[in-house]
């Protein structure tokens, strides 16, 4: 295991998202405290831990998506490429476009497959015409290792797809907009072994354009995928650091005692 | 010590209890099914054989001259001198046509004086022919084939509603009469057809059942439903749509949703009182117009729209509202595109039953005077929104109050004719239904 993450290396230290100082509450409850990130271009960052420890509250920052649950408030700062993306003056809308997302279940709208790559480009009108939205659904279903298997049938229903093909689909809707930093939650926990890998694969090819945050429960897959490494533990985030080093020398007990199965 | 173990093939004293209640609470269901089956089967058949006979009317075929003297008083031969010749006229000239006819026939008529003869006509033939003339100025002077309505007791006759016995005791019509009946139709002169105008006629007085028709009551039906399809349609999914995906939920959200089941819930009158105080009184509107008692439906169908949509949206899964979300799409972008087509089917549901019930609705236009005597058919819209109408409910409510029994047979018919437009509301339903759900 070791050899293997040894060859990974990262490719660029730029950064592109830096959160500093993340509290996030839900009412009352103080659900993430204290985080320190740094998101690196062309670089997978998977986040781990038990359940319930606020990785999934943390990526749902990145993009404000928290902002659609009630109650949920932010404090802290997050900035993408220099500029806070919590800004009173940043409408999500556009944020979104930059920082896509994948969520845990596969969730193509009940359109065409043609239609559900096209909707984003669609909205935030980045073709000027029908042969450039054709051009930009090719490209971003190639992106998403999935032209060969749907080029025949775009106009079929993407809810008729296997779960696999599904979450492929929707990591092209999620790449068409061409966004900065891909986060995925959890992409794979609603998908067979063999999907699983191929979701995998592609994620490694997409860090040569994207960079990609994934949150998992699975330390083989942060350390199959991943190049950076973020612990989280009971809303504190516990270490970070290269993911060969959190599975090889962890430095905080907790880290050991987790990905060595004593705690999670 | 283990305990004694029982065997599979025998079911213990609980299993059997337990075996028992299920086939008794099936029983209890399939008995409530048959019950209602059974009534339903009653009140269709009775409806059915007590209206379907509306929908045919006994004629009698008679050549009528149209002498240029008789039909003609003002003789100029134009439309103005063509209406100073009364109806009344014209039943005479049908009255002779009908005499000399029965004696070219050789038909007896032994016992019956000119005035019984001409009873068997209806007071609506005279009518009908002057339109026909007006219509049409040329037929004076010339020999027209004339399908004359028969009187409603003669046309009970045909139908089994009048009998030989009950015409002695009647003071409108003879046994003689019916005797006369049935020699004109083994001459072909009177038949069973058809009855086209049932649907096309206004309502007709008291005197003349047979001449009584849903045109106007149709008309009136058919533009409420307009404006209560017009307005309620995009209010109340709007509504739907602001209160769950938009509204923030606090206090005053949860008072409006609490006010909104309670409206659903208020009595149909009350909508009615509203709408002759707002839109009569202080608006100004007519009186039995379409446009207010659509109106005032409206009012009355909104909740009963907003509560199904409302369940509709909430159905709809978060992972769709999520997903567009997600790639940038604003929130009004994520209702309109995805989660409002999801909820189609669901809110058009909604949207049927809401104006399947305003459809049959009569308490609230009793109040606002859609019980009026209506004898003109209300123009074309827009205009016709604002003339005044009857409706189909408050049709058949009125002709159950009169007492000649002719029209129960309409007042049945009547209702023939709504359950038929609410089949085909459903029917239109549950086809829209099918085709938002195959996109899936």
């Amino acid at each position: 295991m070791k050899d293997h993450l040894e060859r990974r290396m990262t490719t660029t230290d730029l950064n592109r998202m830096t959160a500093r100082n993340v509290q996030v509450y839900y009412g009352q409850n103080h659900a993430l405290k204290d985080v320190d990130v740094d998101i690196l271009d062309k670089t997978v960052t998977a986040f781990i831990g038990p359940s319930g420890c606020g990785k999934s509250t943390f990526l749902r920052c990145l993009n404000r998506m928290n902002d659609t649950i009630q109650g949920a408030r932010v404090e802290g700062q997050i900035l993408l490429e220099g500029e806070d993306i919590y800004d009173r003056r940043v409408d999500p809308v556009q944020l979104r476009a930059k920082v896509g997302m994948v969520f845990q279940k596969p969730n193509p709208f009940p359109k065409s497959v043609y239609d559900n790559v096209a909707y984003g480009p669609r909205i935030h009108g980045l073709a000027r015409s029908k042969a450039e939205l054709d051009q930009i659904v090719e490209s971003s279903l190639r992106r998403a290792a999935l032209w060969n298997e749907v080029k025949d049938r775009l106009a079929a229903p993407g809810t008729g797809l296997s779960g696999g093909q599904q979450q492929r689909l929707c990591i092209a809707r999620a790449v068409a907009t061409n966004p900065e930093v891909l986060l995925m939650d959890e992409p794979c926990s609603a998908l067979d072994p063999i999907a699983t890998a191929q979701v995998e694969e592609l994620i490694d090819e997409l860090r040569a354009n994207f960079s990609v945050v994934i949150v998992t429960h699975s330390m083989q897959q942060a350390a199959r995928v991943s190049q950076k490494t973020a612990f989280f533990h009971l809303g504190h985030l516990v270490e970070y650091g290269d993911t060969t080093q959190i599975f090889t020398k962890p430095r905080d007990p907790r880290t050991e005692a987790y990905i060595t199965g004593r705690i999670g | 010590m283990t305990a004694p173990t029982r065997s599979l093939l025998v079911a213990d004293a609980r299993t059997k209890a337990r075996n028992r209640a299920e086939a008794r609470f099936r029983a209890y269901g399939l008995a409530a099914i048959l019950l209602s089956v059974t009534l339903l089967g009653i009140l269709l058949a009775s409806i059915l054989s007590n209206g379907l006979s509306a929908f045919r009317q006994t004629e009698i075929t008679i050549p009528v001259t149209l002498d240029a003297a008789a039909v003609d008083k003002g003789g100029k031969g134009d439309l103005s001198s063509l209406r100073a010749t009364s109806a009344t006229a014209y039943g005479k000239l049908i009255a002779k046509a009908l005499k000399d006819e029965l004696a070219r026939q050789s038909i007896p008529t032994a016992g019956l004086s000119d005035k019984d003869i001409a009873a068997l006509i209806s007071e609506q033939a005279g009518a009908d022919l002057r339109n026909r003339v007006l219509g049409d100025p040329r037929l004076v002077g010339q020999t027209v084939t004339v399908d004359a309505l028969a009187t409603g007791r003669i046309d009970g006759y045909f139908k089994g509603r009048v009998t030989l016995e009950s015409a002695e005791k009647d003071s409108k019509i003879k046994p003689e009469q019916l005797h006369l009946a049935d020699a004109m139709r083994d001459a072909g002169m009177m038949a069973l057809r058809f009855n086209s105008g049932f649907l096309t006629n206004p309502d007709a007085s008291e005197k003349r059942p047979e001449a009584a028709g849903l045109g106007v009551a149709i008309a009136g039906s058919l533009y409420m439903m307009i404006v209560v399809l017009g307005l309620s349609l995009p209010i109340g999914v709007a509504a739907a749509v602001y209160l769950e995906e938009f509204a923030p939920k606090n206090r005053f959200t949860d008072l409006i949703e609490v006010n909104i089941a309670n409206l659903a819930a208020v009595p149909s009158i009350v909508f009615g009182i509203l709408g002759l105080a707002a839109f009569i009184n202080f608006a100004g509107l007519p009186r039995s117009a379409p446009l207010v008692g659509g109106l005032v439906l409206t009012l009355m169908t909104l909740p009963r729209i907003i509560i199904p949509a409302r369940a509709a949206l909430k159905a709809v899964p978060p992972s769709i509202r999520d997903a567009a979300l997600g790639i940038g799409a604003s929130k009004m972008q994520s209702v309109f595109h995805h989660v409002l087509p999801l909820a189609a089917p669901g809110i058009l549901t909604g949207m049927i039953i809401g104006l399947a019930q305003a459809l049959g609705e009569t308490a609230p236009l009793l109040l606002i005077g859609m019980v009026a005597f209506v004898r003109d058919m209300p123009g074309l819209p827009p205009g016709g929104f604002l003339d005044p109408a009857t409706a189909l409910p408050v049709q058949v409510y009125n002709w159950t109050q009169r007492a000649d029994p002719a029209f129960t047979e309409r007042a049945s018919g009547a209702i023939i004719v709504l359950l038929a437009f609410l089949l085909i509301m459903n029917a239109a339903a549950i086809l829209l239904r099918r085709r938002f759900e195959r996109r899936w």
